[in-house]
């Protein structure tokens, strides 16, 4: 692909109706029901406003364009949600997706489990690999630990997404590569606002960051 | 702190020009028995060099083409059925637009179509040669002449507008935004709720 053509792309987030093969939306569908559902067991009392906010963040992120060079890119936000909420992240994607569908045409109802896989999954793995980090040494390396969890989680869902697209049949595979490297200058600037929005958090809020009981029960 | 954030999201949504980002689109509309579409990039970028298939309504495959550098393409149709075109960018993106039948002017019912057989047209037995020729010669074709030449240029009048309306229509509006946010506060009450009647029942 030459560059010209590179540069006018745009990175491809929600996948729309009628590109996959059913194995892979049916892989999505499951994958998605059972984060969602761990999520929503782990979801109490105080972390669904924050769910709720981080949900309404990622419904607007999609469209406010960040022009960058020729293209334009919009925030996922998944890295950051990963962080904040960690397994609460996952209903709270489903939900900014579905709505994303109904009312924007970004992506499809079909395609839903996938979507939302692609964007879930790096937010868990963000939030498995963060957030004790993040825990341990609240303040310091604040700003460190949000970039790579933006970084991260932007590059996953850049390699789920050509993943499902390569694997729903091969003349979608030169597509995956595109994807890939349009997804690079997204992960920039990514980490530069999930590491600016950690720092904030961290010096505004850190009882958001680092809830003082780690297993979410009734305190 | 919540505050805070959601005041700086107004202000980048206040900012921001409301636009479909990265969103394959196409139109196309019937200009006699040529379909004329356009494939692009929601926000305005031209979709060049994407793949296009006109398809039948049964699924056959009736044409590839590919866009030109202006992201348009154009296709002859010879048979009077609806056209569904799918243009395909090659990176995930894909776009689908109907063009019905009504919209085309084709003149022999389904002179190209190889599937159907040639249909009985004019050598009706009822209609004797002398009426049809009556029929036929000066007296009906050209108004017949007359009004396809009109349907075209009103077709080619109308397609601005038409464009605009596709336009228009796709455009994220605030009741769109604001609908979404008013669902997520809903269902984070229902979650609120569902939480302290648990509680309760504990």
């Amino acid at each position: 692909m030459s560059a010209r053509l590179l540069a006018e792309r745009a990175p491809i987030a929600h996948i729309p109706d009628g590109v996959l093969a059913a194995p892979v939306l049916v892989t999505g569908a499951v994958v998605t029901a059972g984060a969602v559902l761990v999520g929503l067991r782990q979801l109490d009392y105080e972390r669904i406003p924050q769910a709720a906010v981080l949900a309404a963040a990622f419904f607007v992120a999609s469209l406010i364009a960040v022009p960058l060079g020729p293209s334009s890119v919009h925030l996922l936000l998944n890295g950051l949600m990963g962080l904040v909420l960690g397994w609460a992240a996952a209903p709270a994607i489903l939900v900014a997706l579905a709505l994303q569908a109904v009312f924007f045409g970004f992506g499809g109802l079909l395609v839903l489990g996938v979507n939302t896989m692609n964007m879930a999954v790096p937010a868990l793995v963000c939030a498995a690999l963060f957030r004790a980090p993040l825990r341990r040494h609240p303040g310091r390396g604040a700003f460190l630990i949000g970039a790579g969890a933006g970084a991260l989680g932007v590059l996953l869902t850049g390699v789920l997404i050509a993943v499902a697209l390569a694997a729903s049949g091969s003349a979608l595979a030169p597509a995956a590569k595109i994807i890939l490297l349009t997804y690079l200058p997204l992960a920039l600037v990514e980490a530069v606002v999930t590491g600016a929005a950690v720092t904030f958090l961290g010096r505004v809020a850190p009882e958001i960051l680092c809830p003082p009981e780690a297993t979410g029960h009734d305190r | 702190m919540i505050d805070k954030r959601l005041a700086l999201a107004c202000l980048l949504l206040a900012t921001a020009t409301p636009l479909h980002a990265h969103l394959l689109k196409v139109f196309a509309f019937a200009e006699g028995e040529r379909i004329e579409g356009r494939a692009y990039f929601a926000g305005g970028a031209r979709a060049k060099g994407a793949a296009v298939e006109v398809l039948a309504p049964d699924g056959r495959v009736l044409a590839a083409l590919r866009t030109d550098d202006d992201g348009e393409f154009s296709y002859q149709a010879n048979a009077a059925i609806d056209h569904r075109i799918r243009v395909d960018s090659g990176d995930g993106h894909v776009a689908e637009w109907t063009v019905p039948a009504t919209e085309l002017e084709i003149a022999a019912p389904a002179a190209g179509d190889p599937d159907r057989p040639a249909a009985p047209t004019e050598s009706t037995p009822e209609a004797t040669p002398a009426e049809t020729a009556a029929a036929s010669v000066p007296a009906t074709e050209s108004p017949g002449d007359l009004e396809v030449l009109i349907e075209r240029a009103v077709a080619r009048q109308v397609r601005p507008l038409r464009e605009q309306l596709v336009a228009y229509e796709e455009q994220v509006r605030l009741h769109d935004i604001l609908g979404g946010l008013g669902y997520i506060l809903g269902l984070a009450g229902l979650a609120a709720w569902w939480q302290a009647s648990r509680r309760r029942g504990r």
